[in-house]
């Protein structure tokens, strides 16, 4: 397989099928990544604090502690960790779910082998592009609300909380394209970086987000407009940029 | 919130139900008390022999006691409602089991084909790919073997392969090929007592029996099982007990355990896996036996002990288990019938 810029990268696996977890370790060490492998949720959050990672690939039916509880373990101390949810399940329910915690991504057993690494390879790449940016430019203010994509840190006029990674990076893609209009499939792509066989419900619920946060009538946004049968337009007055 | 709103439309009907007969009966109460006021002042003035007290309170109490029969008609039908429900409720959750314990061993089978499709791997390797994947397969085999054999003994479609056994080498040695299944050490179980009496058992069935209690001590014991295996003859019957040092069973749940689809739900369990059939199979096959099994645990982190009791023969259950045996007997005689040549 091809040249990985992401080799040396440190993933930790966290699946209790054994078979599984070996069959994965062997692909994501050959692709050039460093493997942690833990068995159970226990497991799984020693060595998340002992050792730092850059992703987590995290199955869902998990022994002491389901992947739901682990990821939002994990969340707590590193809220923008890249973590792509293995399961068996497949109900929309679940995958929202997992969505909500703060998964960045879904993959439903059984899967492909590449696209899987596919995947993983899509969420490095997001993380290294998000972290790039919000760099060079971390704090984004509009109306009385301000965001810093650093520490995901949010004020919206009085309130102060944190944002999840994927909040910020819908965020953060809006307002790289301030007044213009944005897709559903344009954000699945860039910010999921899936294409729309996902339901581009996942897209609503998070700008339904958004809206209740930042918007003092969520019913009638003033920010996050939704553009009949075209997608979504973030809305600032220029001189508040 | 679904199951909320599924529960909340028969308990509505359920109490219009009741109010409606309520309000009948005190209508019908008034409309008696009513009427008797009037008989009492005019019927005797009109026609003396028309007022008859006993008749009437015999009408009223007859159509009281009709009326709480059919209430606790209604009662009834609507508890067997609910408890449709709630095994409808545990079918899903079965489903979703089910659907996990097939997928997993089903992605792995993908994850190594696709593995050995696209990568050069070391022939070492490939051997150790394809042992894995063999063991995947067998276990979806078994899987479906035994969802299928369940549904066929709740069909009452198989008739089990009972014999007269000598009980204490017979069962000694069903233990001991089942400890042996599970590669476990004399450390890990140990097994003894003795049973001088016979018994009428299906081979199969009891190991598929003893294998689900060892899976079971094994899956819900933190590190390496210990697993006591004992058996003896009391009173009359044959008595096996199973005790391991796992995890252990909460107080309310021990009543559950046999039920279908049920699962126990515990942050401590260190193990996931199961369908929530395991330990219903073992209880229908006792039963076919003509026996019980009960569970006994002091409480989480305490160990549990299951007890099997078994007829011995031919004293005990002597006209069941003969039945048992006559329908052996003339299921091989079909067999046989079939297997000669025309």
């Amino acid at each position: 397989m091809n040249r990985n810029d992401f080799a040396g990268n440190r993933i930790l696996l966290v699946e209790d099928e054994e078979s599984l977890a070996v069959g994965l370790e062997y692909n994501l060490s050959e692709e050039g990544y460093a493997v942690m492998l833990a068995a159970d949720g226990r497991k799984a959050l020693e060595i998340y604090a002992a050792h730092p990672c850059d992703l987590v690939i995290l199955d869902i039916m998990l022994p002491y502690m389901d992947g739901f509880q682990v990821a939002a373990k994990m969340r707590e101390t590193d809220p923008q960790i890249p973590i792509l949810m293995l399961t068996a399940r497949t109900g929309l329910a679940d995958r929202l779910k997992g969505l909500e915690i703060g998964a960045d991504d879904y993959i439903t057993k059984p899967f492909h082998l590449d696209e899987l690494l596919l995947r993983v390879k899509g969420m490095l790449r997001r993380k290294q592009w998000y972290q790039k940016t919000s760099a060079a430019n971390p704090v984004f203010c509009f109306g009385p609300h301000s965001i810093n994509f650093q520490n995901l840190q949010c004020r919206a006029g009085k309130n102060e909380f944190t944002l999840t990674q994927h909040e910020a990076m819908v965020l953060k893609y809006f307002t790289d394209h301030v007044n213009t209009i944005v897709t559903r499939h344009e954000l699945l792509e860039h910010v999921w970086q899936i294409r729309s066989e996902v339901e581009t419900r996942t897209v609503d619920i998070f700008v339904a987000r958004l809206r209740k946060y930042f918007e003092a009538d969520p019913k009638n946004p003033v920010f996050f407009k939704s553009i009949r049968s075209a997608g979504y337009m973030f809305c600032v007055e220029p001189d508040n940029q | 919130m679904k199951k909320q709103r599924s529960l909340f439309y028969p308990i509505f009907i359920f109490v219009l139900a009741q109010v409606a007969w309520i309000v009948i009966v005190l209508l019908w109460i008034f409309r008696y008390v009513a009427s008797n006021i009037i008989y009492n002042h005019v019927g005797e003035r009109i026609t003396p022999q028309l007022v008859s007290k006993s008749a009437n309170v015999l009408e009223l109490v007859g159509g009281l006691v009709l009326m709480v029969t059919a209430s606790v008609g209604l009662l009834l039908i609507f508890r067997n409602l609910t408890d449709q429900m709630k095994i409808t409720g545990m079918y899903d959750n079965f489903i979703a089991n089910i659907t996990h314990e097939l997928k997993s061993p089903l992605s792995s089978i993908q994850l190594y084909l696709e593995t050995l499709k696209s990568r050069q791997v070391p022939p070492a390797k490939q051997t150790e790919f394809l042992n894995r994947m063999l063991k995947d397969a067998d276990r979806l085999k078994n899987l479906i073997n035994s969802i299928l054999e369940i549904s066929g003994l709740e069909q009452k479609k198989i008739v089990f392969n009972y014999e007269i056994v000598a009980a204490g080498p017979t069962f000694r040695k069903l233990l001991q090929d089942t400890a042996g299944q599970f590669n476990l050490s004399s450390q890990e179980v140990i097994i003894s007592g003795d049973a001088p009496c016979s018994c009428v058992i299906d081979r199969n069935a009891m190991r598929t029996v003893l294998d689900n209690l060892v899976d079971n001590a094994i899956k819900y014991s933190e590190g390496p099982p210990q697993i006591e295996m004992k058996f003896a003859n009391k009173a009359g019957h044959l008595v096996l007990e199973f005790r391991d040092h796992g995890i252990g069973i909460a107080k309310k749940d021990q009543k559950q355990v046999f039920q279908k689809f049920h699962r126990i739900y515990r942050p401590d369990i260190p193990n996931v896996k199961g369908t929530g059939l395991g330990l219903y199979w073992v209880k229908e096959i006792i039963k076919m036996h003509g026996g019980k099994i009960h569970v006994h645990s002091e409480g989480a982190g305490q160990g549990t002990a299951f007890t099997i009791d078994l007829p011995v023969y031919p004293t005990a259950k002597t006209r069941y288990i003969n039945n048992l045996l006559k329908l052996t007997q003339k299921r091989k005689k079909i067999e046989r019938g079939e297997n000669e040549p025309e």
